[in-house]
């Protein structure tokens, strides 16, 4: 069997740019596994197997804590976004709802600088409502989730569940019942690919919650960027903590690879 | 009768919009009214207080600030850099994805990972591997009789290097939806053109650039909206420096407010950053109806 010199470069590219993604990943986890001294040596060594960074993380950080505070925060943020965003979204796309300016409205909110809103934000909660980091962090997390969400759902609503909903409305349903009964657990999968985003896009916020929190409603991004100034060039433990935070974002990445495509391109593309 | 249905359609509708826009009025609405209110008075925070109106002083100090105007000028190289980089290098990656069958799928998920990675991360994984003294880059770059180099040290490597690790952290977003363009063409146009004799450059730049036209300036609109937001990456490997190299505009407002303390002229700097973005996000609107 030959193989052409042109399928030969596209190959060729390919790992190249694969390698370019992947070395660097694999690097982190080597330095991960190795014991303190091993990590620092230069030229590299190869030490023997080690579990001692994973085990510093939880013992000298408060990564427990971080680990914690972004799950919560995340979680609740989602749970807020997602009903709001898929009534929203659905109301645009089979009544119109609100129309283009609604839609800009929405698309525009997605855009926001997050610098532009944390302002005002740490005014309120320095000045006005004192609540705490956490449910401040939340707030903040909604107003990046919820335009996300609803933006990214108006396109799953347009058109494949209508016949469906007349029908129903046919036999005597009302409008809710046609949305709730008919049109939300048809649209299941990409509603719950839109929460896991979310999920995933507060998981990984960083200005927000560096502005907003206390030393106790640290997140992972904000306890992660404390962790060199804390521990110096500490590059060992370092590795760890950003695998670790790394798991739950790569575990999902299979199961969301089918709505990755509408959630990045803001819905343009299919 | 029909404008019965209409109308209770049209309240139902806003009865499932409620919560939703109650929400964007709360954590959004109310929020930039307070910052554009509090862009007109001398408010800092070593004095927080609205005794002082000033009008539209903050904006004109804004504009007339040498700073400012540095920022600007880095934020949009950087822009620019890292827009170009990244199409280029998407686009090739794109190609040669789109025609190939044998391993796509691992290519793919490949290429997947660095895009839902949380930008602290990238920051500090990449700032652990270049290192000056400690990093593995500089290492085998001597290995071949090059370097050592100061990656973050002097500040136009400085932002060369926080160029090269956004690329390698956003450069799949392009290929993603490159990609999603490219697999969507029809594919009587190159039949047609193989038939005629046309060579693979040629039916690349007379139908495939022009089909893909949509797709292209969709991407690089999204792309150039959130590369004008970047922050993360800045806190995280420059701080903004050496200097102000790597000053980038959100990283300036934060500043201005936080270590400044000056919170009436940020939030005048951030009134001005987010006219530029809701117009661009205008004409975003616009050009994706089309697509």
């Amino acid at each position: 069997m030959r193989i052409k010199p042109a399928t030969l470069l596209r190959h060729g590219i390919l790992i190249a740019f694969s390698a370019a993604i992947l070395l660097p990943l694999l690097w982190v986890l080597r330095v991960s596994l190795t014991d303190k001294l091993t990590a620092y040596k230069i030229p590299p060594e190869i030490g023997h197997l080690s579990f001692d960074n994973f085990i510093e993380v939880f013992t000298r950080f408060d990564f427990s804590l971080w680990f914690a505070n972004s799950f919560g925060i995340a979680l609740a943020t989602t749970a807020i976004s997602l009903p709001a965003a898929t009534m929203m979204a659905y109301a645009a796309a089979r009544y119109r709802t609100g129309g283009a300016p609604l839609l800009v409205t929405v698309l525009a909110s997605q855009m926001l600088p997050p610098i532009v809103l944390v302002l005002p934000l740490f005014l309120l909660v320095t000045t006005m409502v004192p609540i705490g980091g956490r449910a401040a962090i939340t707030l903040a997390h909604v107003a990046v989730n919820l335009p996300f969400m609803a933006w990214m759902m108006v396109s799953f609503f347009e058109g494949e569940t209508k016949q469906l909903e007349e029908a129903a409305r046919a036999e005597g349903a009302t409008r809710w019942q046609a949305f709730r009964l008919i049109t939300v657990p048809v649209a299941m999968p990409g509603i719950l690919a839109a929460g896991l985003l979310g999920f995933i896009l507060s998981w990984n916020e960083f200005l927000y919650a560096l502005i907003l929190s206390t030393s106790k409603s640290q997140t992972l991004s904000v306890g992660l960027a404390s962790m060199e100034t804390q521990a110096g060039v500490n590059i060992a433990p370092l590795a760890a903590a950003t695998l670790l935070g790394l798991a739950p974002v790569l575990i999902l990445l299979p199961f969301l690879q089918k709505y990755l495509i509408k959630g990045l391109s803001l819905g343009a593309l299919k | 009768m029909q404008t019965r249905i209409e109308a209770a359609d049209q309240r139902f509708g806003w009865m499932l919009s409620a919560p939703g826009l109650m929400l964007l009025g709360a954590v959004i609405g109310f929020p930039i009214a307070w910052a554009l209110f509090t862009s007109l008075f001398d408010y800092t925070l070593i004095m927080p207080s609205y005794d002082n109106f000033v009008g539209l002083d903050n904006y004109v100090t804004a504009l007339g600030d040498k700073e400012f105007g540095h920022a600007a000028w880095v934020t949009l190289t950087f822009v620019a850099a890292i827009v170009v980089v990244e199409f280029s290098i998407g686009f090739l990656v794109a190609l040669m994805l789109n025609s190939t069958e044998r391993g796509r799928g691992i290519y793919y998920i490949i290429l997947l990972c660095p895009l839902l990675m949380n930008p602290v991360v990238v920051g500090l994984i990449w700032r652990m591997l270049l290192h000056p003294t400690l990093g593995i880059v500089n290492y085998l770059l001597g290995l071949v009789g090059l370097g050592p180099v100061n990656w973050l040290g002097d500040p136009t490597n400085a932002f060369i290097t926080v160029v090269l690790v956004d690329v390698w952290h956003q450069v799949s977003f392009m290929i993603v939806l490159l990609l999603a363009g490219l697999s969507a063409l029809p594919r009587e146009p190159y039949e047609a053109a193989r038939v005629e004799g046309a060579s693979t450059l040629q039916s690349f730049w007379h139908i495939t650039l022009p089909l893909m036209r949509p797709v292209i300036v969709v991407t690089l609109l999204i792309r150039v909206i959130f590369a004008i937001k970047t922050y993360d990456i800045i806190y995280i490997m420059t701080r903004g420096g050496p200097g102000d190299a790597t000053d980038l505009i959100s990283y300036f407002i934060y500043r201005r407010a936080f270590v400044g303390l000056n919170l009436g002229e940020a939030c005048a700097l951030a009134g001005l950053l987010l006219a530029v973005i809701v117009a661009m996000t205008a004409y975003l609107h616009r050009v994706m109806r089309k697509v």
